[in-house]
């Protein structure tokens, strides 16, 4: 078991996970990661691909249930498939499916969990009512979790990860099943944990319009591979546009701007989508506008959700 | 950390000290297994479930303890004692502990296998062979005390009338054998019980399975060997129908190792006993392999 200065001495010094060339085929040739080499520091994480991606193979992996074909991945500093023990003591895991039982209280239930991760058994009673109070569970965790509504169920889930102090989460899909106002207040729950407790997080979820409100960084991967890995404000620069709006000649506006190399799009009405690589741009614009004496309602920059960048990429996984 | 202090009525102040992690001593693994048999233990009782899961084992303990009971009260007004303790009430033990296994081996493993439990285990300091390790254990534990608490009861009822210490002593060595086959009953069939409660995580089914499978096995030893001429019969047929049953292998490795032949379930298996002996311990490596096997496949699912 490691002390607590060394672990945390590892934190500061070493990304928190690290895969090389990290491969997972199953029986059945089918390959749910493919040569996979991705860091994930501090922070909140997000970690994002359609469905069958292999986000929860790569979770299983890291938390050492499921060994690489290929390739190697490191937790917290240390290997997955030499040392999952320690890795497991530092993390916390939310499932993606239900994995609660009925009959229980969550006070008993998150208390039991509590020990088994390690904790001394006043401990993970203190520490069992306190998770339960960070994700809102207050009188209601002396019922029993059957009674509990889908939104009330994923914060016990949230609660039973948190219970063993960790260093590291790894939620799947912690959205799965709630209603538009749940799904806010879990991302919040989430982002509170990030900033307020300092508890690196890695969110996998498919939803990127979702996550991408509460993570620092983001990691796309796309059938098992990686796609893009990057901070947030990195993500959203890209995204960038120019909207230029003109009252007509809209088609020979796109046709001199895709000569002097702007790929421009035609958006609603008379309007042009230009991405936006630096101040030229606006420079280009202009005189492309001028050359061609086009009236020029408007000019405007514009974000993109990050999710427009992937639509094209997710559109086969659909 | 943010440490917000709220003014709140009559001068006191409440002090939200948000979170706060903890960096304390943790327990080993084996501490964590030590926590989830004691956890599992007392769930075999019911201890910590609702009233309905107290009924099955309650009550079985009781009609156990019972002919215990009234030996306690027959001995007392000066008759002998009524039970051996290798065989006490062979039938009787026969059905309650098939009940017991039957009812409380799938509370202890199926209904974390319904309620998809596993994975927040397998995702803390465990390893794969820990949560059926610990199961096993407690399923043993609570055999024990279902078999030899009667037995106790019926040694301690025994000697309170008994005359003399060479009275006592006689009923001491008596008992030893009778604790070592109890021994013998909770290591087999916790198990047997969990490794047929494991294939679902239906309650109803598993328990099904497990009753069905210790009753018709019981059975098909039983009608063979009546068919072969009952338990004092010495036919070959005889000596080898206890081969079918858990119930019946136990008691003919009983009788190998030297007890009465006349009194259990099964006719003496003669020079067939090694027999007996090396098909109990694979009965009880297949169900531990089979149980570990079960479970590695679950923790990578």
């Amino acid at each position: 078991m490691p002390s607590i200065i060394e672990t945390t001495a590892l934190i500061e010094t070493t990304a928190l996970i690290e895969t090389t060339a990290l491969t997972k085929v199953y029986p059945g040739a089918v390959t749910a990661l493919d040569s996979l080499t991705v860091t994930v520091g501090p922070g909140v994480t997000g970690l994002v691909g359609a469905n069958g991606a292999g986000k929860s193979t790569l979770i299983k992996i890291l938390l050492g249930l499921v060994p690489p074909t290929k390739g190697r991945a490191k937790v917290l500093g240390r290997d997955c498939q030499t040392s999952g023990e320690t890795i497991r003591t530092l993390l916390g895991y939310m499932p993606e499916h239900d994995c609660l039982p009925p009959d229980v209280t969550a006070t008993e239930f998150v208390t039991h969990l509590g020990r088994i991760s390690g904790l001394p058994p006043t401990v993970a009673k203190e520490r069992a009512a306190e998770s339960l109070r960070h994700v809102g569970l207050h009188e209601e965790r002396y019922r029993l979790i059957g009674t509990y509504s889908t939104g009330m169920k994923q914060r016990v889930k949230l609660a039973q990860a948190l219970v063993g102090a960790p260093r590291l989460m790894l939620l799947d899909e912690p959205t799965n099943g709630l209603d538009p106002a749940g799904r806010t207040a879990m991302l919040e729950l989430i982002g509170r944990i990030g900033s307020e407790f300092g508890i690196s997080i890695v969110v996998a979820s498919h939803l990127l319009g979702e996550i991408e409100r509460i993570c620092d960084h983001l990691v796309v991967i796309d059938g098992g591979r990686l796609l893009r890995a990057d901070s947030i404000t990195s993500f959203t620069q890209a995204s960038q546009v120019l909207a230029v709006e003109v009252e007509e000649g809209l088609a020979r506006l796109q046709a001199e701007l895709a000569a002097r190399g702007l790929p421009a799009v035609p958006d609603q009405g008379r309007t042009l989508l230009v991405p936006l690589g630096g101040d030229d741009t606006y420079d280009v614009v202009r005189d492309c506008v001028a050359a061609l004496a086009l009236p020029l309602c408007r000019l405007e920059q514009r974000r993109h959700q990050v999710e427009e960048l992937f639509r094209e990429q997710e559109v086969p996984h659909a | 950390m943010p440490e917000t202090q709220v003014q709140s009525g009559a001068g006191g102040v409440i002090y939200d000290l948000g979170y706060r992690g903890y960096d304390g001593p943790r327990l080993g693994r084996a501490q964590i297994v030590r926590a989830l048999t004691w956890h599992s233990f007392r769930s075999a009782f019911g201890i910590g479930r609702g009233v309905k899961g107290k009924v099955v084992p309650v009550l079985v303990l009781i009609a156990l303890c019972l002919p215990a009971l009234v030996n306690a009260f027959v001995v007392a007004r000066g008759g002998q004692r009524l039970f051996g303790y290798d065989v006490y009430t062979p039938g009787l033990r026969v059905a309650l502990v098939t009940i017991f296994i039957a009812a409380q081996a799938p509370e202890l493993v199926s209904r974390d296998l319904r309620s998809r439990v596993l994975p927040l285990y397998f995702c803390r300091p465990l390893r794969r062979g820990d949560y059926p390790l610990a199961k096993y254990l407690a399923l043993t534990g609570a055999l024990l005390i279902v078999i030899e608490v009667p037995l106790l009861i019926l040694y301690v009822g025994t000697i309170a009338s008994a005359r003399g210490g060479s009275a006592v002593w006689a009923q001491t060595r008596a008992l030893i054998p009778g604790l070592g086959v109890g021994l013998m009953w909770a290591v087999l069939f916790a198990a047997i019980g969990l490794v047929l409660a494991s294939l679902t995580g239906r309650r109803a089914y598993s328990t099904g399975i497990v009753a069905i499978s210790c009753a018709l096995t019981f059975f098909l030893s039983l009608l063979l060997i009546q068919a072969e001429g009952g338990t004092s019969a010495t036919a070959t047929g005889a000596r080898v129908g206890g081969l079918f049953s858990p119930f019946t292998i136990l008691d003919g490795v009983r009788v190998w190792l030297g007890g009465d032949p006349h009194t259990g379930l099964v006719a003496d298996p003669g020079r067939y006993g090694p027999l007996y002996g090396v098909l109990a311990v694979l009965v009880l490596a297949a169900c531990l392999g089979g149980l570990a096997a079960r479970y590695r496949k679950v923790a990578q699912s």
